[in-house]
């Protein structure tokens, strides 16, 4: 008779020797892993190097975790003046309270919340950042590593957010000329690579302005992502649009609500709740796609060790820098995609009856 | 009073919201050009297309077509377009293939191999594709040994870090004749499958579609390419002084882009693998089972025919974001329309938007004429209700 729970020992025997063929697919899986794992073990644990401060100190055939530890405040703010670093802190710190205050906000007042932090957080952070009004002035040729990253992903979303949702209800508006132009809109920007868009966004947002009124190049390339992004999220909100009954609308309008009455009372809330997890995957996408301003020389997270690998001082040190910045683009987006599962199986159990 | 009840009437007031969104575009746009030609005069910069007949003079280390530096920019261009289709048909292909296998892997009872192929999925899903071109050029291909010290795969493919190099051919005439012997066999399979189809339909009488396939679809290709090889002079590469001389150097910049572009679609390919088979309810191998087909069978006959019916759609665009993403490569210096025709031209003659636009519009075109035969592909296989 089976015991009611079996031992590990026996749950362990049946995931990998239940057959003599999975027995031995096993075998050779482990072996393989033996003989990838154990090398990498060594270089970045067992033969690193943790104390010091230069690169002398780093023994050869192990990983030299000092340079991380030397570089990390480049990491996180790339070239901020050493004497400013608190601010780039500080708008750290807000983008994070301002982050909770959106996601802890009660369902009733989240639209006044997230409208608070549109305005709030691109206004106070770009003083804060780039400096004036009281502020010494820092230029966006500065900025970069992990804060950048974070900067351009959240006001590439602020464009992206808002527009992919006008899009998204032109796309399904019963008026020709907007559904056209939202149709033509979406499906350029879609087919067209992020990295051209960036050099696009780059050449021709100086061209198109009047004589005299420059873009800043940060700007120029946070315009570009949010419109392409914008598209993207335009087709993550049709999803749940298309997933919303007609019933929906036809009650609203029965109750003689008018369209846009009804579609920030009735329709919006039920859709966008639908289409979370596909907007997330957007914002995750957005954040990868954050890299490819490395195209037009602003260094983002992997921009900075890039370039840090350029060092002379540091020379040989790619796989730490490539270890490092890419443990963290996983963690973030990694954070990100689980959040986005909790709040989805949550949401569910909510709307449960 | 007419005037008040005409504007509350619906469809005049939706004729206004349109009319208003189309002039304020109109006008945003006019705006937005007045001012590009005003700056452009300024610039000194010219417009129209005379510059593609002009003599390029860019040099591109890995050309594909007969471009040279003497040629006209428009011959640049289309060397651009070859090596940024070339990179991805290879990338698709392999994806494909890498893909399937840790889809199926993920699907496996095995725990270990499952829950590896998961790992791998959730690695490389999280990780941004810049970091893994980035990575292959810089980490590992940066890495690799001197010309003196390669790495030999069978004394005639040689890989070190200036790009792997490989036999080359003067002439293609006996790829020629083999690729037709390919497409005849193909053809021949084709027919010899649809009087099988038909046969069976009428009588009931199973043929060896199978073996005949794998004769003709496999078999023959493979004959008919080691003959061509075996009758083709080759010119094997081999070590003169400190590099390679003879062969066909596929540049690091290549190997770099091909292997990230593979193993990051993979991961994509990966979950679209699993999620159109586990698509395919439970009940229908059942009843396949209880109706007695056998385990190939099965599979041939009742999961994969549907599981590619919910695979087809996500499968397409990530084909269509592996030729988008090969523009990753401009990162590199990989020469792709992009970093050619973007970077190169544009830099030598000044003129964006021309440029521009024609770069977008050999995605877009290609784009289009995908989803094209995507939506008479669906159209087909679209299952049939009332």
């Amino acid at each position: 008779m089976m015991p009611a729970t079996p031992s590990t020992f026996r749950r362990w025997q049946a995931r990998l020797f239940s057959t003599p063929l999975q027995g031995a697919i096993t075998l050779v899986i482990l072996a393989a892993l033996t003989v990838a794992a154990v090398p990498l073990i060594r270089w970045a644990l067992i033969n690193a190097t943790w104390q010091g401060t230069t690169r002398a100190d780093c023994v050869p055939g192990g990983a030299c975790w000092v340079f991380v530890k030397a570089r990390f405040l480049q990491f996180m703010v790339g070239f901020y003046p050493e004497a400013e670093r608190w601010r780039a802190g500080l708008w750290a710190l807000l983008a994070a309270l301002a982050l909770i205050a959106l996601i802890k906000a009660p369902a009733k007042h989240r639209g006044s919340v997230a409208l608070g932090v549109v305005v709030l957080l691109p206004s106070l952070g770009i003083w804060l950042l780039a400096g004036g009004y009281g502020l010494k002035p820092v230029e966006t040729r500065d900025w970069g590593g992990l804060m950048l990253t974070m900067f351009i992903s959240i006001h590439a979303a602020f464009i992206a957010i808002p527009l992919g949702i006008l899009l998204a209800l032109g796309r399904q508006s019963k008026l020709p000329v907007i559904r056209l132009i939202s149709i033509l809109f979406i499906e350029f920007w879609r087919g067209v690579p992020i990295i051209a868009v960036i050099f696009l966004a780059s050449l021709l947002l100086p061209l198109i302005m009047p004589s005299g009124v420059g873009v800043d190049r940060l700007a120029r390339a946070i315009i570009g992502l949010g419109l392409v992004i914008a598209a993207y999220m335009a087709e993550a909100v049709r999803g749940g649009l298309q997933a919303l009954p007609s019933g929906q609308a036809e009650a609203a309008t029965a109750l003689g609500l008018g369209y846009w009455r009804a579609t920030r009372l009735i329709i919006l809330p039920q859709a966008l709740r639908i289409s979370l997890p596909a907007m997330t995957n957007e914002f995750i996408a957005l954040i990868k796609n954050t890299t490819l301003v490395l195209v037009v020389s602003i260094l983002d997270l992997l921009g900075v060790a890039q370039a840090s690998i350029a060092d002379p001082n540091w020379v040989g040190m790619s796989m730490e820098a490539f270890a490092f910045s890419g443990a963290l683009y996983w963690l973030i987006c990694f954070a990100i995609s689980r959040w986005s599962l909790a709040t989805e199986a949550s949401l569910a159990r909510a709307t449960e009856r | 009073m007419r005037l008040s009840a005409l504007l509350y009437d619906k469809k005049i007031r939706d004729l206004i919201y349109q009319v208003a969104v189309l002039g304020g575009l109109v006008a945003t746009g006019v705006y937005f050009v007045r001012n590009a030609s005003e700056n452009m005069v300024k610039a000194g910069i010219a417009s129209g297309f005379d510059f593609l007949g002009r003599t390029s003079g860019i040099d591109v280390p890995f050309v594909l077509t007969n471009y040279q530096p003497s040629d006209s920019i428009l011959a640049l261009f289309w060397a651009g377009v070859a090596n940024t289709l070339f990179v991805s048909l290879i990338a698709m292909v392999l994806a494909t293939v890498l893909g399937f296998l840790i889809g199926l892997a993920r699907l496996s009872n095995h725990w270990l191999l499952s829950t590896l192929a998961g790992g791998y999925i959730e690695f490389v899903r999280n990780i941004p594709l810049l970091f893994f071109v980035l990575f292959w050029y810089f980490g590992v291909i940066a890495a690799l040994p001197q010309p003196r010290e390669s790495i030999g795969f069978f004394g005639i493919a040689f890989l070190n870090n200036r790009g792997l190099t490989v036999p080359a051919t003067e002439s293609l005439s006996a790829f020629g004749w083999a690729l037709i012997a390919i497409l005849i066999a193909t053809l021949a399979h084709w027919t010899y499958a649809r009087v099988a189809k038909a046969r069976k339909e009428a009588t009931g009488q199973d043929a060896p579609v199978m073996l005949v396939g794998l004769v003709l679809l496999i078999g023959v290709p493979v004959l008919a390419l080691v003959v061509a090889s075996i009758a083709t002079q080759w010119s094997i590469p081999a070590l003169r002084g400190f590099n390679y001389r003879g062969g066909f150097v596929i540049i690091p910049e290549f190997v770099a882009l091909l292997a990230a572009l593979v193993t990051y679609t993979a991961g994509f390919i990966a979950e679209i693998v699993r999620g159109g088979i586990q698509a395919v309810v439970k009940g229908q191998r059942e009843a396949s089972y209880a109706l007695g087909l056998t385990r190939g069978q099965t599979l041939r006959l009742i999961i994969i025919p549907q599981a590619m019916r919910v695979m087809i759609p996500p499968m397409t665009s990530q084909y269509l974001n592996v030729l988008k993403n090969s523009s990753f490569g401009a990162a590199i210096a990989y020469p792709d329309i992009v970093s050619l025709f973007m970077g190169s031209a544009l830099n030598n003659t000044g003129q964006a938007i021309e440029i521009i636009a024609m770069t977008l519009a050999v995605y877009l075109v290609i784009g289009l004429a995908v989803s094209a035969l995507m939506n008479v592909y669906n159209e087909n296989t679209k299952l049939v209700t009332r």
